[in-house]
């Protein structure tokens, strides 16, 4: 019990502090303990040391604990690095935006929780939906003209999205009718135990439904621009929280429903779908990666191209799935890394535009250094952690080579489109007529500490697998009937 | 009985394609509302209790009275033209509407055969599916855009009255609550752009793209 107070009660009580308190220390330091309590226990229930109970609504099987240790610890970067995030000096007009900042970040908080935590479906929808209204607001944080279309884009889009995902969770109760558990309550453990009674048209009918709908979250093509628009131009901290953890948060809806479709006939059909999304997904990153003049814009559509990756990898099942579980985990450590650094440079540039941003190496040392870094974490160089994720996946399609040819034949496209724009950033000379301002000189501060130990994990966790990381991707792989 | 208030359900759709007075758009969804919360207390007319009402009358507070007064209020504050500015010809849009009602009926009776569904409520409550994201494509005015979507979960909220099994009340409440705070977040958001843009449709929405 004391772990569900902690989980969600304190992000609660988190949300109504935030509301009270004037001083933005004060909200910081209470968002922060909250952030530091809920990943000590989220590291516990990870690690087997405690063991909740669960019950009718709550479970804490492999795919949850993986999930929200991921959550809890994005989650505890960006609320560590807002403090001096906010104290900048302001870009546009989001001194309002300031003030909801630590309110809706602990709202979030609790919503994801809920999210990854509950049994129940009809609970995961409505806790998903409050995820997107947690971070709407956020979105508008800059509150320029840009940033309410975002919002707007993102608002809508994703509602309507969530909207079609609750006539997914409705045909799979029309799946159960005429079965022993007709009429029940639509709990993820009841409908996988008896899966194999379902009706499989039905079946098929809600996996779509949710794919297409959880889509516009996940940012999987083709439902992906209203995401894009979002964390491209969302604060740093606010876009890492979103690529880091909210697309893994709906992503756990869509393997729910896969979960319950394992057993059945109809998995091989999800598969498919899994394997037409996650492909189609590499081919929008690889077209727009040519395209990109922003750079926020660039590493949201690199977000597209590492679920794209994760979502077939799923689908391709086998290694590969263990592969897309690890590449989960190492992709939102990396998104950090590219997410911090790339507000560091927008605010020292004042501009998010590729075409005014030039020798950042020099004119900003470790904000340079350190987005190289993710940069090469996050094209799969050895030996960061994507490598070795990227390297299952690649492992599962062995047995498809000509879809193993195509992924590879699309990622080699999008590094080359990638590195194009992040060399030129680093190392174009200035243009003669260059009307820039002087880029302050830079002091190391909180991100570029936050991104070092990030880096430092993205490689220990890569070269040394923790058992229990392992031993977790292995049981959940297990839950999907998948034998290594 | 549900069957008459879901034709019925069914005729405000009708309606709705062919008014283009924003006035009617929101006195529909109060009809709707009204219509979901008697659908919804319809089949324990016999055996009412205060549990088996709390639903019902949430719903009737939230989508009849509390979500059309908003959005009225809000089309007051905009001061926008009263009409919707359709990008399609009236006649076209019921023509396609009629069509594709045709289709769900059509498709819900053949479903009914091998699958335990009330043929009409779903029929109804996938028209209304298909209304709403009709009028999300075919209407300009962002405020119009937020009708659509209201009409969308109602038809949802049809559906899922329609086919068995009761989710526990506390995801049906918070389910009412998300949607009335998503329509209160995207109305406080129509005012911004009210005041950031010169107009209200979706045309000043074109600076994010590649």
């Amino acid at each position: 019990m004391t772990e569900l107070i902690i989980l969600l009660g304190l992000p609660l009580i988190g949300i109504g502090a935030n509301y009270l308190l004037r001083s933005r220390k004060a909200q910081f330091g209470i968002s922060l303990l909250i952030a530091g309590l809920h990943l000590g226990v989220s590291f516990l229930i990870f690690s087997g040391v405690v063991h909740p109970a669960d019950n009718e609504f709550i479970r804490f099987d492999a795919l949850s604990r993986l999930f929200l240790l991921i959550l809890s610890h994005v989650y505890f970067w960006v609320v560590l690095v807002s403090y001096s995030y906010l104290n900048r000096p302001t870009l546009v007009n989001e001194e309002s935006g300031k003030r909801l900042y630590f309110m809706m970040l602990n709202l979030f908080l609790f919503a994801n929780t809920m999210a990854l935590i509950s049994n129940h479906l009809g609970l995961f929808w409505v806790a998903s939906e409050t995820t997107t209204l947690s971070v709407a607001p956020l979105i508008y944080y800059y509150a320029d003209e840009e940033s309410l279309e975002a919002m707007w884009k993102y608002l809508f889009l994703v509602s309507v999205g969530i909207a079609f995902a609750f006539i997914g969770l409705l045909f799979l109760t029309l799946s159960a009718s005429g079965t022993a558990i007709a009429g029940q309550q639509l709990l993820i453990s009841t409908y996988t135990r008896y899966s194999v009674l379902l009706n499989p048209i039905w079946l098929k009918a809600s996996f779509i439904f949710v794919l297409v709908g959880l889509s516009t979250k996940i940012g999987i093509a083709p439902m992906h621009p209203g995401d894009i628009d979002a964390t491209s131009n969302a604060p740093s901290p606010i876009a890492a929280l979103m690529s880091g953890s909210l697309r893994g948060t709906a992503l756990i809806g869509v393997l729910r429903i896969y979960q319950i479709m394992v057993p059945t006939a109809t998995a091989e059909f999800a598969r498919t779908i899994m394997v037409i999304g996650g492909m189609f997904s590499l081919f929008v990153a690889f077209v727009f990666m040519f395209k990109v003049v922003n750079y926020k814009r660039m590493i949201a559509y690199s977000s597209v191209e590492h679920l794209g990756l994760i979502t077939l990898g799923i689908g391709t099942g086998g290694i590969a799935f263990v592969g897309a579980m690890l590449h989960t985990v190492f992709n939102s450590l990396t998104k950090m890394v590219l997410f911090f650094n790339a507000g560091n440079i927008h605010r020292s540039y004042r501009s998010r535009e590729v075409s005014s941003v030039w020798n950042v190496l020099n004119a900003m040392p470790w904000t340079g250094w350190l987005f190289l870094a993710g940069f090469f974490a996050i094209i799969a160089m050895p030996p960061f952690g994507i490598f070795f994720s990227e390297l299952m996946i690649f492992q599962g399609l062995m047995s498809r080579p000509w879809l193993l040819a195509g992924v590879m034949f699309l990622l080699f496209f999008i590094f080359v489109g990638m590195s194009k724009t992040v060399f030129r950033m680093l190392y174009a000379a200035p243009p003669s007529d260059a009307v820039q301002a002087e880029i302050p000189a830079e002091k190391f501060d909180i991100m570029h500490f936050a991104s070092i130990v990030l880096l430092a994990a993205l490689v220990a966790l890569g070269v040394g697998m923790p058992a229990q990381l392992y031993a977790t991707v292995v049981q959940i792989s297990k839950d999907f009937g998948i034998v290594l | 009985m549900e069957n008459v208030l879901s034709i019925l359900f069914c005729l405000t759709l009708l309606y709705i394609v062919v008014t283009s007075r924003l006035k009617t758009y929101v006195s529909i969804l109060r009809t709707q509302g009204i219509l979901l919360s008697a659908i919804m207390v319809f089949p324990f007319i016999n055996h009412l209790s205060v549990h088996i009402l709390i639903i019902p009358i949430t719903s009737f507070i939230v989508k009849a009275v509390i979500i059309p007064r908003f959005i009225n209020k809000i089309v007051i504050d905009l001061d926008v033209k009263r009409i919707v500015e359709p990008s399609i010809q009236p006649f076209n849009f019921l023509l396609l509407t009629v069509a594709s009602m045709s289709v769900m009926f059509v498709s819900a009776h053949v479903l009914s055969g091998f699958t335990p569904i009330e043929p009409i409520p779903f029929a109804s409550a996938f028209s209304a599916i298909i209304v709403g994201i009709y009028i999300i494509i075919f209407r300009k005015k962002l405020i119009v855009h937020v009708v659509g979507f209201m009409i969308l979960e109602n038809g949802i909220f049809l559906f899922g009255t329609s086919v068995a099994g009761e989710m526990p009340t506390i995801v049906e409440l918070g389910a009412m609550l998300d949607v009335f705070v998503v329509v209160f977040l995207m109305g406080i958001t129509i005012n911004k752009i009210r005041s950031t843009f010169t107009q209200q449709d979706v045309s000043v929405l074109g600076r994010l793209k590649d």
